[in-house]
């Protein structure tokens, strides 16, 4: 009884009302804003949402920072490639082969990588990622016979995912492999948060958040630290490549600039994380969204002030250079929100509910 | 008959370059309260952390329960059923109170069945902030979750490090009940720089200097000794 009223409780809390509300906006997406604009943007803020949480699961929840995190989404989109496009015909058979071979080696390489560098210290990670990751452009620009080098790979999908998939229509909706593509990266991204989740909010992501607080005193309370941090970068890894092959299969094609230029992907995950939130993974829809949005439609403000004020040449200008105005909404935010959107709120939230009133 | 339920023989422990421990050796006897006391830069903090594995030893042997436990990392040593409470508490500020029990508590079996209603009754502030985060507590709210922390399992040897630290004399005093009924149920090795503190639960001393035991005896004897109390714990007569 008591059970079921807390259930219900939670149905009614925000933090089960919100993300279903973002959910159903996604589901909806194709149906308001048909455009292949709207479709690519809200795509990769669902592709990013669930990079940037992988990326939370290990800084956030364990304290361990990853300069390879843009690897690990770049193995994965050639993984999908390779199968898909230069070494394998598009067939289910291959897609489904390809996102497998992605988690096989970004969990065999995480784990290679955790066990030299934890064995020592956390930094290690970072700096041995950092290594791995340059190393990964240079071979993937080198070994151009295997890779393609600089030209990159085309992908070709399969069946129902193929651009020239067109069933009929639903609801005045067209449905075509690109449509059908989207609904099932938004399925396949809703699996691999829900997993991160479930992962952060059972007895194991405690014991992780522990580690982050006081890596000592948890191994003092009988946790063999090692092996708990190594779960933690395996499962971030892992679900990172799968991005990286959801990743691939909506763009059609991989290079090393577009998904293995790690500091440009690394800068952009990085930012998503400090707008959401660290340690929130939600904080990971919020950052993808905030930093997408502005990327795609800050540059058309120019053109806006064109149309309506065609004489004021300053700002023209000044909106020409819309990296200014996007460094200015950053700085905001991290003013307003030291936490990140939804660290912050929740602390709110929290305040509001008294739970912060004690005496020091 | 040989009673200690753990013996530190000549331990040398190194940090960095700097030899802090230069040969410690005592023994912890089951149902008392050993304290090791000292000036600042003793060693007694240093002690604690050689003996739970966070700072091995160099040399020394640490035997607890009959067995060699020098060389064992600190989680294998905790799982021995030895709870250690550090100077800086080590409290998991994020997590709720309810959550740093859970984060603790390794095992649910029979042995430690009833260990939490113990823990509340011990410390039975703790119970009104169960489901705040333990970060907001007050320092001596605090100190309790971090001792009743320690105790969720099943262990049989306490080590607590300066729990008074900081703390206002009437939260001391709760302190000392509460530790007066702990040694009951564990063996408790007590690093204090609050003689006070340390009297009113201890029942053998050590006094650390330099890195090594300069004094050991029965506590009562310690009381009494103005002379020793002044040389090496800076108490006079009168402000003791």
């Amino acid at each position: 009884m008591l059970r079921r009223e807390q259930r219900k409780k939670r149905y009614y809390s925000i933090g089960f009302v919100l993300p279903c509300l973002v959910l159903a906006l996604f589901v909806l997406i194709p149906f308001l804003g048909p455009s292949y604009k709207t479709l690519d943007l809200a795509l990769k803020i669902i592709i990013f949402a669930s990079l940037v949480a992988s990326f939370d699961i290990m800084l956030g929840y364990t304290g361990i920072l990853s300069f390879g995190h843009g690897m690990f989404f770049g193995i994965g989109a050639y993984c999908v490639a390779f199968l898909n496009g230069k070494y394998g015909d598009p067939t289910y058979f291959h897609l489904f082969l390809g996102l497998l071979l992605a988690v096989a080696v970004a969990c065999v390489l995480a784990l290679i990588v955790s066990l030299i560098s934890l064995r020592v210290k956390a930094i290690f990670f970072a700096m041995i990622t950092l290594a791995l990751a340059e190393l990964t452009i240079v071979l993937a620009n080198k070994l151009s016979h295997f890779t393609g080098g600089e030209d990159g790979i085309s992908i070709s999908l399969p069946g129902i995912f193929s651009a020239a998939f067109s069933p009929g229509s639903f609801l005045g909706l067209d449905i075509s492999g690109r449509v059908i593509t989207y609904y099932f990266i938004l399925l396949a991204c809703l699996g691999l948060f829900a997993l991160m989740l479930r992962f952060t909010h059972s007895p194991l992501g405690r014991v992780l958040q522990a580690i982050r607080d006081n890596t000592d005193r948890a191994e003092a309370l009988g946790y063999k630290t090692f092996y708990f941090q190594t779960l933690s970068i395996v499962l971030g890894c892992t679900v990172a490549a799968m991005t990286g092959g959801l990743y691939a299969m909506w763009v059609g094609y991989v290079n090393p600039e577009s998904t293995l230029e790690v500091m440009a992907i690394m800068l952009n995950v990085l930012l998503m994380v400090i707008i959401g939130g660290m340690g929130t993974l939600y904080g990971g829809i919020v950052g993808a969204a905030f930093l997408l949005i502005t990327q795609t439609f800050l540059p058309d403000l120019q053109k806006l002030a064109i149309d309506l004020f065609p004489n004021a040449s300053l700002l023209h200008t000044i909106l020409e250079r819309w990296l200014l105005l996007f460094g200015i909404l950053f700085i905001l935010v991290v003013i307003f929100f030291p936490k990140g959107v939804v660290g912050s709120a929740r602390e709110f939230i929290a305040r509001a509910r008294g739970e912060a009133f004690f005496s020091s | 008959m040989n009673d200690a339920v753990l013996k530190a023989d000549n331990l040398q422990t190194y940090i960095g370059h700097h030899h802090i421990l230069q040969g410690i050796s005592f023994e912890a006897r089951a149902d008392a309260v050993t304290v090791l006391i000292g000036r600042n830069g003793a060693g007694k903090s240093t002690t604690l952390k050689t003996l739970m594995g966070l700072l091995p030893p160099s040399e020394g042997v640490i035997v607890y329960n009959g067995m060699n436990i020098q060389g064992k990392r600190p989680y294998e040593i905790a799982r021995m059923g030895i709870g250690y409470v550090p100077e800086d508490m080590g409290i998991f500020a994020d997590l709720t109170v309810e959550e740093n029990f859970k984060v603790a508590k390794l095992k649910e079996d029979e042995a430690t069945a009833g260990r939490l209603d113990r823990i509340l009754e011990l410390f039975g502030a703790l119970g009104k902030f169960w489901h705040a985060p333990a970060g907001n507590l007050s320092g001596g709210q605090k100190q309790m979750l971090a001792i009743g922390r320690a105790m969720v399992n099943n262990i049989s040897l306490l080590l607590i490090d300066e729990p008074s630290k900081g703390l206002a004399p009437i939260i001391v005093e709760a302190l000392i009940e509460a530790i007066n009924q702990i040694k009951e149920e564990c063996v408790v090795v007590l690093v204090e720089q609050n003689f006070y503190m340390a009297s009113a639960v201890g029942d053998y001393f050590h006094i650390l200097d330099d890195g090594r035991i300069v004094h050991s005896g029965r506590m009562e004897a310690l009381v009494d000794d103005e002379e020793l109390k002044s040389r090496y714990l800076g108490i006079s007569k009168s402000k003791s």
